[in-house]
């Protein structure tokens, strides 16, 4: 029902927008996003494109480490799309020299796009100077996966996975076994934004965060991570290996634990031969704040479009279509308004309620224009604390100067 | 007009326009950009200004910051150690091959052929392929390792600060060799049979001969094979994006990769762009030994 | 003359060392035809145990990718002919003479190569964009790629200069040939195997090209080969084998063709037009 009178809004909403240009050409506007055949971003765009709306979509996929490169550098040539999918933390650069377009007004007459519909931490990434310069494609965070069968066989109680730090680390201890190329965890600590996105929620549960990282808390965060590489209770390849890599250890059965989001649930349908679960990210000690990472891309249109009317009317049109972005895509929506329909897979439907849970307590990283650099400190504190030339403290106090220069 | 055609058909005109066509290309494509970055690396530049020629000027502002970075001196040293092994590395193995495969036995152009194989690899491959074997728990090197009695613990080639950049330094030694050995056989191939004949009837033992005829006879291609090496070496950017990324702690991490990392992951293209001006010191030492090489030629 | 037990001693030695270098290639064939799981078994299994050979017809369809391959036969001619057609007078000359201009030359030649492609790339899209030869895509990546293998080529082409004999050019010369007719009739017929191998080496490598085409070329229809495998490899992979079949198909017919081809160009390297 409210998605049928969403289209038409759009329909009706393009016809009056562009009825005197409906008989010409049609207007063509360009999309980069990193979304394959499979996935809502390029599906999106070629019903959008197809619908007799005298709007044509030019649909480039981009790869996620090439997105901010190619458009800052098509930006700076005049050669930039009209739309553009870029990941959260990255959104602050660009709205913040104003690369990207104010669509505060533009949100404010749409009858498809709602800001209040929006989980506060998607829409704050969005958000620079208290103007919308975007809307949020989906959203997600981490949560501990946990294999069950392996949990009962090192007599773990399954039902009451690690809910504190250190309940994690003997957790991982018990079910650690190198004989049988078994990891007691998984994560990813690689020198990336993958590295901040895993850390951020460990400093921020224990009082620290993005701008003051050194707290007493996330030392210890840091040394408990330091543990699990030390006593190999993580594999060493934690540091060069991104999440994607790390979980799949886990669904191949080497690794019981592992730190990761929901763009793994069909792939762990799939895959894992054995029975597994998720639990919310284990916390400093009982009753301590919940925090989470908040990660996931924002659509925005460029400063530089010619056609903003029509570029946003593609929004509008992917903005109705996010109630299948779970059913069909297995992505969160980056909204409230939306309820998600149960898939029927058990393991998938019980997790997603935790993920759900967890997205509560997603705080984003920034919005900072110099998000990167701040980030960059973060994973070299990681990488010199992990690898044991620094301390932890020494690390982060490092990351701390860096990142104090950068904010001053 | 008559005279500049004449020269161009039969005088120093027709060297000019073939030397001018190409270096004239190479400036338009190579040296413009090059200068592009070490003008860059004296301005402030971000997003909205990649595209001008003109940025505030900021003196050697970029290469102050990035001399205060810790990390500058252990990158240049790890620069100094992958360029300096991966060329010793290569040159050696790709010697020994090319001696070895000098021997002209059955079959032996065959097989030196198929050692060309990693010069039709594109490098995105190569890199896959070696991130594979070197993976710590279940990569293929470590099972040889193991099993050969070698080691007895696995070895984390991509995470282990003391491994991550020799894990780099194998694979591009793996991939260099072929150039080496082609370039070095046709060395050999130039050294006329009767020279060494001579030296047999004067008593010189094999090793003499290597020392005394055919390395001062192969000092230009070795000149060439370096140089070229070298450049090649300092280009090496796939591996590292493939097997480590410069990690971890940067430990393995060298000025090519720093400068774009810097460039395209920090998006601070200035500071990238002074470092890649630091390079142009690398292969000047490359060029030279090369040039200084050509000395010694002898035309046919 | 050496017996015939060295001669395949030697040859065993040499089959051995082949197979080691080789193994990297082996590990990309294997890999392509393992099942998801086995690519991860501890310990790694060196006959796949049930080959799926299937593979290679399902890839080859689903990336669509004679597309590619022939974007990237495009792309290699290209950069071959021009690197040819502007570096064999280059270093015809640069081998003819021995002076002061001649070492400035070939110093500029190697100085010109100092920053690897992922650095070049921001200056040449720009000037790109601004000459407008963004619009022609593959060609723009062919005169990069082409700037770029040029100083490789004049250098292993200038030794085979090198190798022509002075006095068979000033022979003709005396004939009373221009220098145009000398260089076409006597000294290029003279170095041909050189320039012909030393093309084929250029490519070689500018099919295997990336860095510029990732970010010249927009157009997923114009596309090569290598870009095509990077769109596949995104950090979130899990078909290995595919990746490693596209690896396959895309490697393996230049791999036949140098393999067939190889006696020649060895043999052109080594022999005759070098000495």
């Amino acid at each position: 029902m409210n998605m049928t009178k969403q289209l038409l809004g759009v329909s009706l909403l393009a016809l009056t927008a562009f009825g005197s240009a409906a008989f010409a050409e049609d207007v063509t506007i360009t999309i980069w996003s990193l979304d394959d055949e499979t996935q809502p971003a390029y599906t999106y765009a070629q019903e959008f494109s197809a619908m007799d709306n005298g709007i044509t979509i030019d649909y480039r996929e981009i790869q996620f480490d090439d997105v901010v490169s190619e458009s800052m550098r098509a930006f700076a040539t005049g050669q930039a799309p009209d739309i553009i999918a870029v990941d959260n933390p990255e959104h602050a650069l660009f709205a913040a020299r104003g690369a990207f377009l104010d669509i505060t007004d533009m949100i404010a007459a749409s009858d498809a796009i709602n800001a209040e519909n929006y989980f506060p931490g998607p829409l704050n990434s969005v958000t620079w100077d208290g103007q919308y310069y975007g809307v949020p494609k989906a959203t997600n965070t981490i949560a501990l996966y946990y294999n069950v069968d392996m949990f009962t066989a090192h007599g773990l109680d399954p039902d009451s996975p690690p809910s504190t730090w250190d309940e994690l680390v003997d957790a991982a201890r018990a079910l650690n076994d190198p004989d049988n190329n078994i990891y007691g965890i998984a994560f990813s600590a690689k020198a990336s934004e993958e590295g901040t996105f895993q850390f951020l929620p460990w400093a921020q549960m224990a009082g620290g965060g993005y701008e003051n990282i050194n707290t007493a808390g996330a030392v210890r965060a840091m040394d408990i991570w330091r543990t699990l590489l030390d006593d190999k209770l993580a594999s060493p390849d934690t540091l060069t290996r991104g999440q994607w890599d790390s979980t799949g250890t886990f669904n191949a059965g080497n690794a019981a634990m592992v730190i990761s989001g929901p763009w793994e649930l069909n792939r762990m349908v799939e895959e894992a031969q054995f029975d597994w679960r998720v639990a919310l990210l284990p916390v400093p000690e009982e009753g301590a704040e919940r925090a989470s990472a908040m990660g996931d891309f924002n659509w925005a249109i460029f400063q530089s479009s010619d056609h903003p009317a029509e570029a946003f009317a593609a929004l509008e049109y992917f903005a109705s279509q996010d109630d299948r972005l779970f059913p069909e895509f297995g992505q969160l929506p980056a909204r409230s308004d939306i309820a998600l329909p149960p898939t029927g897979v058990a393991p998938k439907d019980a997790a997603l309620i935790v993920f759900l849970e967890q997205l509560q307590y997603a705080q984003a990283r920034g919005p900072h224009p110099d998000s990167p650099q701040i980030s960059k400190a973060i994973q070299d504190a990681i990488q010199l604390s992990l690898t044991g030339q620094l301390s932890s403290q020494e690390a982060l106090d490092q990351a701390q100067a860096t990142i104090d220069a950068i904010l001053n | 007009m008559r005279r500049i055609m004449m020269s161009v058909v039969d005088g120093k005109g027709f060297d000019l326009i073939l030397v001018g066509a190409a270096l004239i290309f190479l400036f338009l494509f190579s040296g413009l950009p090059l200068l592009y970055n070490i003008l860059m690396s004296f301005q402030e530049v971000d997003m909205f200004s990649l595209g001008k020629f003109f940025r505030p000027f900021v003196g050697l502002d970029n290469y102050r910051a990035l001399l205060s970075q810790p990390a500058f001196w252990p990158i240049m040293w790890n620069t100094i150690v992958f360029v300096t092994c991966s060329i010793g590395g290569q040159f050696l193995v790709g010697f020994s091959l090319a001696l070895f495969f000098n021997l002209n036995f059955v079959g032996s152009t065959f097989i030196r052929g198929l050692f060309l194989v990693s010069w039709v690899m594109p490098g995105l491959v190569v890199g896959a392929i070696w991130n594979w074997i070197l993976a710590g728990d279940f990569g293929v090197l470590n099972y040889f390792l193991e099993n050969l009695g070698i080691i007895d613990e696995k070895i984390f080639w991509r995470s282990d600060i003391n491994y991550s950049l020799w894990a780099v330094i194998i694979t591009n030694i793996w991939l260099g060799t072929a150039f080496n050995m082609i370039l070095l056989s046709v060395g050999l191939a130039g050294i006329p049979e009767d020279v060494y004949e001579a030296a047999e009837l004067d008593g010189a033992n094999a090793i003499q001969r290597l020392w005394t005829i055919t390395l001062p006879m192969m000092r230009s291609t070795i000149g060439a094979v370096v140089s070229l090496g070298l450049i090649f070496t300092l280009q090496q950017f796939d591996l590292f994006a493939a097997i480590t990324s410069g990690g971890p702690a940067n430990s393995s991490n060298v000025a090519q990769y720093w400068a774009w990392e810097l460039s395209f992951r920090q998006y601070d293209f200035a500071k990238g762009a002074a470092i890649s001006t630091l390079m142009i010191f690398f292969v000047m030492f490359a060029a030279i030994v090369y040039v200084r090489s050509t000395k010694h030629e002898v035309r046919g | 003359m050496t017996s015939n037990r060295i001669q395949y001693t030697l040859l065993g030695i040499a089959v051995i060392f082949a197979l080691v270098y080789l193994f990297p290639l082996y590990w990309m064939y294997v890999t392509a035809l393992k099942s998801g799981t086995e690519i991860f078994a501890i310990p790694p299994t060196f006959v796949p145990n049930e080959p799926n050979w299937g593979v290679f017809g399902y890839v080859w369809e689903v990336r669509g990718m004679g597309k590619f391959l022939w974007n990237s036969l495009v792309i290699a001619t290209g950069t071959m002919i021009i690197t040819a057609g502007l570096g064999t007078g280059c270093a015809y000359v640069l081998a003819r003479y021995r002076n002061v201009w001649i070492d400035v030359a070939l110093f500029l030649i190697l100085m010109l190569q100092v920053l690897p492609a992922s650095l070049m790339i921001t200056p040449l899209f720009v000037g790109f964009s601004q000459i407008g030869l963004l619009n022609t895509p593959r060609f723009a990546v062919i005169l990069a790629v082409s700037a770029k293998a040029m100083p490789f080529f004049v250098i292993l082409v200038r030794a085979t200069f090198m190798a022509v004999p002075g006095e068979l050019e000033e022979a003709a010369l005396v004939d009373g040939n221009s220098r145009v007719g000398a260089f076409v009739s006597i000294v290029l017929p003279l170095a041909k195997n050189g320039v012909l191998v030393s093309a084929i080496l250029i490519f070689m490598q500018a099919f295997g090209e990336f860095v510029y085409s990732k970010s010249i070329i927009q157009d997923v229809n114009l596309q090569p080969a290598s870009v095509g495998l990077n769109a596949f490899m995104g950090p979130n992979t899990i078909e290995w084998n595919n990746i490693m079949a596209y690896a396959t198909i895309y490697v393996t017919p230049i791999l036949a063709a140098f393999v067939l081809l190889q006696q020649r160009i060895v043999a052109g390297l080594t022999s005759g037009a070098l000495k």
